[in-house]
């Protein structure tokens, strides 16, 4: 209980006095995290809109592939985009391997089924007269899609957000790609992790409170928009 | 022709919707769809607004074929629109609703706003340019739909129930207006509607439908009939349980019991002793309704069974029949039509 308290208290201490190293840390994490929620949103969202607008054959299999990438595990991401960029394969003349780059190709496939499924459930609960009506109204199918995002608007962020709070958090595609290197791809799980090997809690909890403190950020914006969409359905 | 159709078959997964062999619907007029619910009229409409396309047939639409491609589509629903059944608003301002149409066709936003305040002033919805669109209760939702499409100056406004879900105040606001535009604008106006006086007020023509099908019957006057015993030529029918009537026996096939019998309104011989009328069906009931229905009276009578007649104005002023008094009516052979359940 002592250990716990007087970390507590010298983490706090470095909190307060932004420490170089754990802003760079924190840094690097919001860096590689915002990036890689960005490229997903902008590939998820519209391949949600897609799959839930549209009839297709293998739908079904589809939804169940998006449904089943929901649980892979960091480690697997990892382990396959290595093969991928690692010296010996194909993509290794890239020199992505331990770079932020390398960490952010992972975390995109991470996340971009979790943004495609939570799209597809939003955009699925628009009523479809609102696609009618836009067509009746004169719309492209382009502007007939931007009233439907519009209107679902709420869930889609909803869905951005849930998949901000995954990859702020994941450590297994940040340690096996990033390589953990100081300064340059060491992020806050990663030297929380690091740190609990070597014994030395105090960065340990210090980085443990301002990702809780993101996470609870980042969890107060989704409930917010989770609680506006139920509004919208009502 | 506005629209001319050959042969237009719609089908959902294997049931057909929608079957018309030929239909010419004129430019400049007011045209109703009338027909029991599940008889094809919001069917129609989707094909007449270009938001569905007919599996089979052809659909010319100002004497041109409509192909569906998305170009052609596009510029042909920029001349129509459709108002729902049950309208949904764009989440937001009441204005922003009603300018989107006008937006995506690119009108400068001075013209745009001129236009809203315009049409929101024509439906009796100025005051409420500034509302949350969600918060309207359904009347209201429905005129700022028809302010919506009516801003879009639209050569055909198609309108599904435009009485349904409103109370009588703004199904009668929304109903002149409609008749307003036809008679300034020379919209070209068709609405569906389940009441034939309703719709037979406003429109210069009437189309009937039933089971997708054109009819030349009206939808009102129909009723489930059991055969009780045939007699010398005659099959004595009870309808609903509670009429008694008599008809001919090769009306009905030999070996049906139960069938759908349609009372032909326009067939109906009021006061027929007056008439000289003599024979069968001669029966007597309380007058429960009076509507007039463009130069004649549209009477609903009380006989254990609702039955509605026309009568002639001239015919009604004569001895004007109040409600609850006593009518006495023929039904001829004529008025007849039988059908399998």
């Amino acid at each position: 209980m002592g250990l716990l308290l007087d970390s507590l208290q010298s983490a706090f201490l470095l909190l307060i006095s932004f420490d170089p190293e754990l802003l760079v840390i924190v840094g690097v994490s919001l860096k590689v995290s915002i990036v890689s929620t960005l490229i997903a949103a902008v590939a998820g969202v519209p391949a949600g809109f897609f799959i839930a607008h549209s009839r297709f054959i293998g739908k079904r299999f589809v939804l169940t592939c998006l449904n089943t990438l929901l649980a892979l595990p960091t480690v697997v991401i990892g382990l396959v985009v290595y093969s991928f960029i690692s010296r010996r394969g194909i993509l290794g003349p890239l020199d992505l391997l331990y770079t932020q780059n390398a960490i952010i190709i992972g975390q995109v496939i991470l996340i971009v089924p979790l943004i495609t499924s939570l799209t597809i459930a939003a955009i699925s609960r628009i009523d479809n007269r609102y696609r009618k009506t836009a067509l009746t109204l004169g719309a492209t199918h382009v502007q007939m899609a931007l009233v439907i995002i519009r209107e679902a608007r709420f869930g889609i962020c909803a869905a951005i957000i849930a998949a901000f709070g995954r990859v702020i958090a994941e450590v297994g595609i940040s340690m096996m790609l990033g390589g953990n290197a100081r300064g340059f791809t060491r992020t806050m799980t990663t030297a929380m992790a690091l740190e609990y090997d070597k014994g030395e809690f105090v960065l340990a909890v210090a980085l443990g409170l301002t990702l809780m403190t993101i996470a609870f950020a980042v969890n107060m914006l989704f409930h917010f928009f989770q609680g506006r969409t139920r509004v919208d359905v009502v | 022709m506005l629209y001319e159709l050959n042969d237009v078959v719609r089908e959902y997964k294997g049931r057909v919707a929608l079957n018309i062999p030929h239909l010419e619907i004129e430019a400049g007029k007011i045209y109703t769809l009338i027909g029991p619910n599940g008889a094809g009229k919001t069917t129609l409409l989707n094909l007449f607004a270009f938001l569905d396309q007919a599996n089979s047939g052809d659909l010319r639409f100002v004497g041109e074929s409509v192909s569906y491609s998305a170009k052609q589509l596009l510029a042909l629903r920029r001349r129509v629109v459709l108002l729902d059944q049950y309208p949904i608003l764009f989440t937001g301002p009441v204005w922003k609703n009603v300018e989107f149409g006008l937006k995506i066709r690119g009108m400068g936003k001075a013209e745009r706003q001129q236009r809203v305040l315009e049409v929101l002033d024509l439906v009796g919805m100025q005051s409420f340019v500034d509302a949350d669109a969600h918060k309207l209760s359904g009347g209201e939702s429905k005129r700022v739909a028809l302010a919506r499409a009516l801003a879009l100056r639209p050569e055909v406004l198609l309108c599904d129930e435009p009485g349904a879900n409103v109370d009588k105040e703004n199904q009668e606001i929304i109903l002149s207006i409609l008749s307003r535009i036809n008679g300034t604008e020379k919209t070209s106006v068709i609405f569906s509607t389940h009441y034939l006086a309703q719709g037979r007020r406003l429109a210069d023509h009437t189309l009937m439908l039933e089971h997708g099908m054109l009819s030349t019957m009206v939808n009102e006057n129909i009723y489930r009939a059991l055969v009780i015993r045939r007699e010398g030529g005659r099959a004595e029918c009870q309808l609903a349980g509670r009429l008694l009537l008599s008809l001919p026996e090769d009306m009905i096939d030999r070996d049906i019991k139960d069938f759908k019998l349609q009372i032909d309104p326009e067939g109906i011989v009021y006061a027929p002793e007056r008439n000289g009328q003599e024979g069968n069906n001669i029966i007597t009931g309380h007058v429960e309704q009076l509507n007039q229905d463009r130069g004649r009276v549209l009477i609903g009578l009380d006989l254990g069974v609702k039955l509605f007649f026309f009568l002639p104005m001239a015919e009604y002023l004569k001895q004007p029949p109040a409600i609850g008094s006593k009518v006495t009516v023929a039904l001829p052979d004529r008025s007849f039509r039988c059908s399998s359940m």
